[in-house]
């Protein structure tokens, strides 16, 4: 039931700028607008070895492009970075050694890079669990639900974490709850 | 003797005009009461001595063995992670290793240098250790295009696909004599630092107790020859008796003082421990109020670098410093500081314990220090303000001065630059470059997931201790109120959705007690029925005060809450029009439940605190709680992403990509005395605020004074746009706002809104106005 629609209307012409390099079904990746020294309005690209900036956006007003106005969200999830990916592994190591508060330590980094990615979030949920802090655990569960947008794996992952974690800390109600959402995927 | 009779002619006088005939009975008289009190004397100075030796022998232990030195904790920024797609500018990236303290050079080949090449970087990073374990030197190759990293690579060192470089040092808490210093070991110290410490400043250390009288001939005899002091003759162990115990003043009691301290150390404690205690004691340097103590620090201050990973013509150059700090200073007398450092080498190379070409070698390198180290207290007092008040809650004061602490925080000193440059320059146009000063400013910046502050500003003058207006300035936040109104209606779907309409007309509320009270609109005119959309985006006053009235007060004051509101609220009608006084950081840290998916996330300034030997104090982690519906918060993100196109915040688009898919919302209260600007991106809330300390007017709008700080800051961030993953329970329409019903997209007034699930119209309109009323309303299936 979820629109396949991705950012409408954005984009257009915009694809000789590096600005719009957007990761796979993620959000547009903006560089700085104008030189890093300089004041504000009207924008002007005087850094000669700056990269071709999103300054150089036409100069039309909001107002004429609004005539279908164009809100900006998306259906699916954002991918993980390789760089955040090596560090959720790092941690995976980490926590089968049971070193779980360094596995979390690398995880928050891993957040840092990919602070949109469900797949942290579900890691850090598992490293809480695995540290019986459940209330945390359920947060970040709920977090990672949060952005896994139109993706049936990871949101049944998700959720049969959630039960997992429910069950554990005795919420058999919301448990079956969570398992009937990862059933009816 | 001698000299004492020689010394008394008058009391012989006297003896030989009143006692004439027992002249030579009384001379042996004398003799011989001279005699005893002598010897008395002498004996009470010798107790005398022994009590003062006892005592001194007290003070040298006692001092020597208990705690010697109060270390200051140091806090440091967040460390720069360099891997593919990092979001890095060349600028703040040059910025960054400089104020690291990186060589430019044309070739990285050692740790702390880094070669640029157009877009192309190689840098040597320097070991760091880390809480979660040692970050090893590596050589690194990558671009900056498009303000990212681009084809990272590891060319030496253990191969990782995410670096991490050492933090900047941001500042330090330190205890009131100002000595700052880095902790070594003897065990630290490079091969040749030893032999030529030694050889310069006490030849015999190994063979002398203390005192070394044949050096202090040896030096009298040099200074003599020289016309001048060339030499001194305290033995290492003297001076750093004189460092840890006496005062600077050169009296002959002092240096008897410290001839017997120095003895009485010697008698305590073996050579190692004595130097070890030197290395980390000896003066070596100032940087403002801060006086640079011991070798640890001092290879930092001068070469960027640790102790033991010391060159030999860097060791002997801080060998060299040790003589006069300030006359030798290598940064202010390169000449002379050369010339010493020489003269070092000379030394050690007589020893015979270097070989000569390595000297040779040495005596040809430049003096190598690095830029003085630009961090000082006086960098980011708002920032470390903050930092210390959350310390404050675990802490206690003496153990953050001496126990050297070591703090890490989430400020991003490259954002923080941008933060203060914008808030300045665009104060400096609002005034229109006139003298009246007056207007002032703060803003704050969070990562939005994460609810790390990266930058803080507490006032146009950001490098000014003063009063930090970004924490302490709590005014009225006026229209930043409304958000979380429209959020408590939204949260009732069989009442309200984005396009219900909502009548903006004036009226009057009376009180019980007969005051009445009528709320205007910002420009003093109504707008008759409005979908409740554009009543944000407009900021409508009257349609906001009736939804909020009819969700009630409480439960607006509810969300606030729980989304981290800490102050009671009162109350009142007046409320939703934000007559409620919030700090920026405060209102930073609502905003940040409303560009999550309703997640209340404290706001941090703070990753950890570890003990100098790297042990973990306190943890502060990544905390998330789901606090308001988040299908509700998806659909006021959709009206505040209206108020940047459409609304009060339509002018930030004239210097921002509309790529970044901002949402935001503009707050005035009355007369201009506040202006302020709080909205979001992917990646950052950003929260500003303009007025005047004595609360005057001002001819601001939120739109005119905050927002252009607020657009500044984040047009000159690379930054990830905003683009939320719809809820699972929201779905998008195309409705026709005006007929209440479905519509096509080829339609011209048609628009694509969220609903909640089963919130959606049910009628359908056709692009010429035609209505099919299907069913009948969502809310009358409900009862059937």
């Amino acid at each position: 039931m979820m629109h396949k629609r991705l950012l409408p209307g954005l984009c257009l012409g915009m694809t000789l700028l590096a600005g719009c390099a957007s990761g796979p079904g993620g959000s547009i990746y903006v560089p700085a607008g104008q030189s890093q020294d300089n004041a504000p309005p009207p924008p002007t690209a005087n850094e000669p070895e700056a990269a071709p900036r999103a300054s150089e956006q036409p100069q039309e007003s909001p107002e004429s492009k609004a005539s279908k106005p164009a809100p900006s969200y998306q259906d699916e999830s954002e991918a993980i970075s390789p760089a955040a990916a090596s560090l959720v592994q790092k941690a995976d190591v980490m926590l089968a050694e049971g070193d779980t508060r360094a596995a979390i330590s690398q995880l928050e980094r891993a957040q840092r890079i990919s602070p949109r990615s469900s797949k942290v979030y579900f890691k850090l949920a598992y490293a809480y669990k695995a540290e019986n802090q459940l209330g945390k655990a359920e947060q970040f569960a709920l977090k990672g639900l949060s952005l896994a947008g139109s993706d049936t794996g990871l949101q049944r992952t998700g959720w049969h974490m959630l039960a997992d974690i429910r069950r554990a800390s005795g919420n058999v109600a919301g448990a079956e709850q969570a398992e009937a959402r990862a059933a009816a995927l | 003797m001698r000299a004492m009779a020689k010394s008394s002619p008058k009391n012989r006088g006297r003896g030989n005009s009143k006692k004439k005939q027992r002249k030579s009975p009384a001379k042996q008289g004398f003799r011989t009461r001279f005699w005893r009190v002598f010897w008395r004397l002498g004996l009470v100075g010798l107790v005398v001595l022994a009590g003062w030796t006892v005592y001194l022998d007290a003070v040298v232990t006692s001092k020597f063995e208990g705690r010697r030195w109060e270390i200051p904790s140091r806090v440091y920024a967040r460390p720069l992670e360099l891997y593919d797609g990092a979001a890095v500018t060349t600028v703040g990236l040059s910025n960054e290793l400089s104020q690291l303290g990186y060589t430019p050079v044309r070739s990285a080949r050692e740790p702390g240098t880094y070669s640029r090449n157009g877009r192309t970087f190689e840098i040597y990073t320097r070991a760091f250790r880390f809480s979660d374990g040692e970050e090893p030197a590596r050589r690194l190759r990558f671009s900056v295009s498009g303000d990212r990293v681009q084809q990272f690579r590891v060319t030496a060192g253990p191969d990782s696909p995410v670096v991490r470089l050492e933090p900047i040092q941001i500042g330090g808490i330190y205890p009131a004599h100002k000595e700052d210093r880095i902790l070594i070991k003897l065990s630290d110290a490079p091969d040749s630092f030893v032999p030529a410490l030694l050889a310069t400043e006490d030849r015999d250390f190994y063979q002398h107790w203390g005192i070394a009288p044949l050096s202090i001939a040896r030096a009298m005899w040099a200074n003599v020859r020289a016309g001048h002091v060339v030499q001194g003759g305290s033995t290492l162990t003297q001076q750093l008796v004189k460092n840890l115990y006496l005062s600077r003043e050169q009296t002959l009691v002092r240096k008897g003082n410290e001839a017997i301290m120095a003895m009485l150390l010697e008698l305590h404690y073996d050579k190692p421990e004595i130097l070890q205690t030197y290395l980390n004691e000896v003066y070596l340097g100032q940087a403002g109020a801060r006086s640079i103590n011991g070798f640890g620090l001092a290879s930092q201050f001068y070469f960027g670098e640790s102790f033991s990973h010391l060159d030999l013509h860097e060791v002997a150059l801080l060998v060299a410093i040790i003589k006069g700090p300030s006359y030798y200073d290598p940064r202010r007398h390169p000449q002379r500081a050369l010339k010493r450092r020489n003269l070092v080498l000379d030394l050690l190379a007589q020893t015979g314990k270097v070989p000569a070409d390595k000297i040779a070698k040495a005596k040809q390198r430049g003096l190598d220090v690095v830029n003085k180290p630009s961090y000082s207290n006086a960098r980011y007092p708002a920032y470390l303000d903050l930092v210390r008040r959350h310390l404050a809650r675990e802490y206690k004061d003496e153990d953050l001065k001496s126990a050297g602490l070591r703090i890490f925080t989430t400020l991003n000193p490259e954002i923080q630059r941008i933060t203060e440059q914008s808030v300045r320059k665009t104060l400096d146009r609002l005034d229109g470059g006139g003298k009246d000063k007056t207007l002032e400013s703060a803003a704050v910046v969070t990562s939005r997931d994460s609810g790390e502050v990266l930058a803080l500003v507490g006032g146009r003058e950001p490098k000014f201790a003063g009063f930090n207006r970004a924490v302490d300035a709590r005014r009225p936040i006026g229209s930043l109120i409304k958000p979380f109104i429209y959020l408590t209606a939204l949260s009732h779907p069989d009442k309200y959705t984005l396009i219900t309409p909502i009548k903006d007309e004036p009226f009057t509320l009376v009180f019980d007690d007969g005051r009445r009270w009528s709320p205007e609109n910002y420009e003093h005119e109504s707008h008759g029925m409005v979908p409740l959309h554009r009543a944000l985006a407009k900021s409508y006053n009257l349609a906001t005060v009736r939804v909020g009235l009819d969700v009630g007060i409480d439960e607006v004051i509810d969300n606030l809450h729980k989304l981290g509101l800490n102050e009671p609220v009162q109350s009142y009608p007046s409320m939703l029009l934000g007559a409620i006084n919030l700090s920026p950081v405060e209102v930073a840290s609502m905003y940040q439940g409303l560009a999550t998916s309703g997640f209340n996330t404290p706001l941090r300034t703070i990753r950890e605190v570890m003990t100098s030997d790297g042990k973990i104090l306190s943890r502060y982690g990544l905390e998330v709680d789901q606090v308001v519906d988040p299908a509700a918060v998806h659909l006021v993100q959709y009206a505040m992403q209206e108020v940047m196109r459409e609304g009060t915040g339509r002018s930030a688009y004239r210097y921002l990509s509309s790529d970044l898919g901002l949402a935001g919302k503009t707050g005035t209260t009355n007369d201009g005395r506040d202006s302020w600007f709080a909205g979001f991106s992917g990646d950052l809330v950003t929260v500003a605020w303009v007025g005047r300390d004595d609360n005057g007017p001002t001819s601001l709008t939120g739109a005119t004074g905050a927002l252009p700080v607020w657009a500044n800051i984040m047009s000159r961030i690379p930054q990830y746009g905003f683009s939320p993953v719809v809820p699972t329970d929201v779905k998008y329409e195309w409705v026709d706002g005006q007929q209440q019903a479905l519509t096509s997209e080829s339609c011209d007034n048609a628009r694509f809104v969220p609903f909640i699930v089963g919130s959606e119209p049910k009628d359908t309109v056709n692009c010429s106005g035609d209505l099919t009323r299907r069913v009948r309303s969502w809310f009358e299936g409900l009862f059937e």
